[in-house]
């Protein structure tokens, strides 16, 4: 079958447990007595199609499970991914004081090239809020990372956060595509088949049971 | 005649294919273009979407026989993939949780999607 799609960009959620990863990635739901069979057993990643500028891109987004420690998070993991959300709980001091910890993590273990963003969830709730937004742009600033608050309650900024990460991903692709061939001898697909060929080895059942 | 369960395949099935978008039956999430998967039929046994917690720890399944086989993963348009059971991955709304919809294979990395669980437009 054809291809229908123009890229294909791997997402990673990461960042402590209970900053609103899982809460990011799927519609907040606040009803504990709706308990889906899926909810018991937990997603592990969603793919989701967007339009970027006329491009059909296809999102894998992968969440981290809660337990998930930056030490215990390796190259295997980060491995294919493209684009990584360092999210922390701007009510929760320590977990901003990670992103730190998280970023060493990634230097460490990802791909030298992967684009991040740093998510400051749980905006929408001011009275307990311990991490003041400029000190979130403040840590951007300092790693040249993009940053927005979020909430993931009031669906604030989040697909706007996807949207931004996906778009700086395409815009540094098609910049090496161009540094890399001439103009006219190349195509989307072309690049996509490449990179999937690349992403192989990485079968996610190899990811799963790093996981 | 028809099981009750069972869904007419010539309002559903063109050409081997389906015929219509699908989406979620509870919040319209686009899940497949139309003629982007083959239908097939198999019988196969899906834990329900809502589970009685009343009846204990067991986990209450139906049997269904109509699906949607999508060979790659790429080409849903929107769809979640929980963490492997046994042999396989449940599929779910990438936007409202609802699920199974149908199930993904590791062995063959092929996707079931159940006539029965979703909308379709
Ligand atoms: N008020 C508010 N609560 C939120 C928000 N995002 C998440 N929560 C709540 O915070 C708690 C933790 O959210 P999760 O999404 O489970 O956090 P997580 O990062 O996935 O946690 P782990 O899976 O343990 O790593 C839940 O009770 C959510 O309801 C938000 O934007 N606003
Ligand atoms: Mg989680
Ligand atoms: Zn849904």
């Amino acid at each position: 079958m054809a291809k229908t799609y123009d890229y294909l960009f791997k997402l990673l959620l990461i960042g402590d447990s209970g900053v609103g990863k899982t809460s990011i990635l799927f519609r907040f739901s606040e009803d504990a007595f709706n308990i889906s069979f899926i909810s018991t057993i937990g997603i592990d990643f969603k793919i989701r199609t967007i339009d970027l500028d006329g491009k059909k891109v296809k999102l894998q987004i992968w969440d981290t499970a809660g337990q998930e420690r930056f030490r215990t998070i390796t190259t295997a993991y980060y491995r294919g991914s493209m684009g990584i959300m360092l999210v922390y709980d701007v009510t929760n001091e320590k977990s901003f004081e990670n992103i730190k910890n998280w970023i060493r993590n990634i230097e460490e273990n990802a791909s030298a090239d992967v684009e991040k963003m740093i998510l400051g969830n749980k905006c929408d709730l001011d009275a307990k809020r311990q991490v003041s937004k400029e000190r979130g742009e403040q840590l951007a600033i300092e790693y040249q990372i993009k940053f927005v608050e979020t909430s993931a309650k009031d669906s604030l900024n989040v697909e706007y956060a996807f949207y931004t990460l996906a778009r700086d991903i395409k815009a540094k692709m098609e910049k090496k595509q161009e540094a890399s061939n001439p103009p006219g001898a190349r195509s989307g697909a072309h690049q996509l088949r490449a990179n999937e060929q690349q992403r192989k080895p990485t079968s996610w059942l190899s990811r799963c049971s790093v996981l | 005649m028809d099981k009750p369960a069972e869904m007419s395949q010539k309002d559903y099935v063109e050409d081997g294919q389906n015929k219509l978008i699908i989406k979620c039956k509870f919040c319209g999430s686009k899940i497949l273009d139309k003629k982007s998967a083959k239908y097939i039929m198999q019988e196969k046994e899906l834990p329900f979407m809502q589970q009685d917690t009343r009846k204990g720890g067991e986990v209450q399944i139906e049997t269904i026989n109509q699906f949607y086989h999508v060979e790659n993963m790429y080409t849903f348009e929107n769809i979640g993939f929980t963490h492997t059971v046994a042999n396989h991955k449940y599929l779910s709304c990438a936007d409202c949780y609802a699920g199974p919809l149908g199930y993904y294979e590791i062995d063959t990395k092929h996707s079931y999607v159940a006539l029965t669980r979703v909308e379709h437009c």
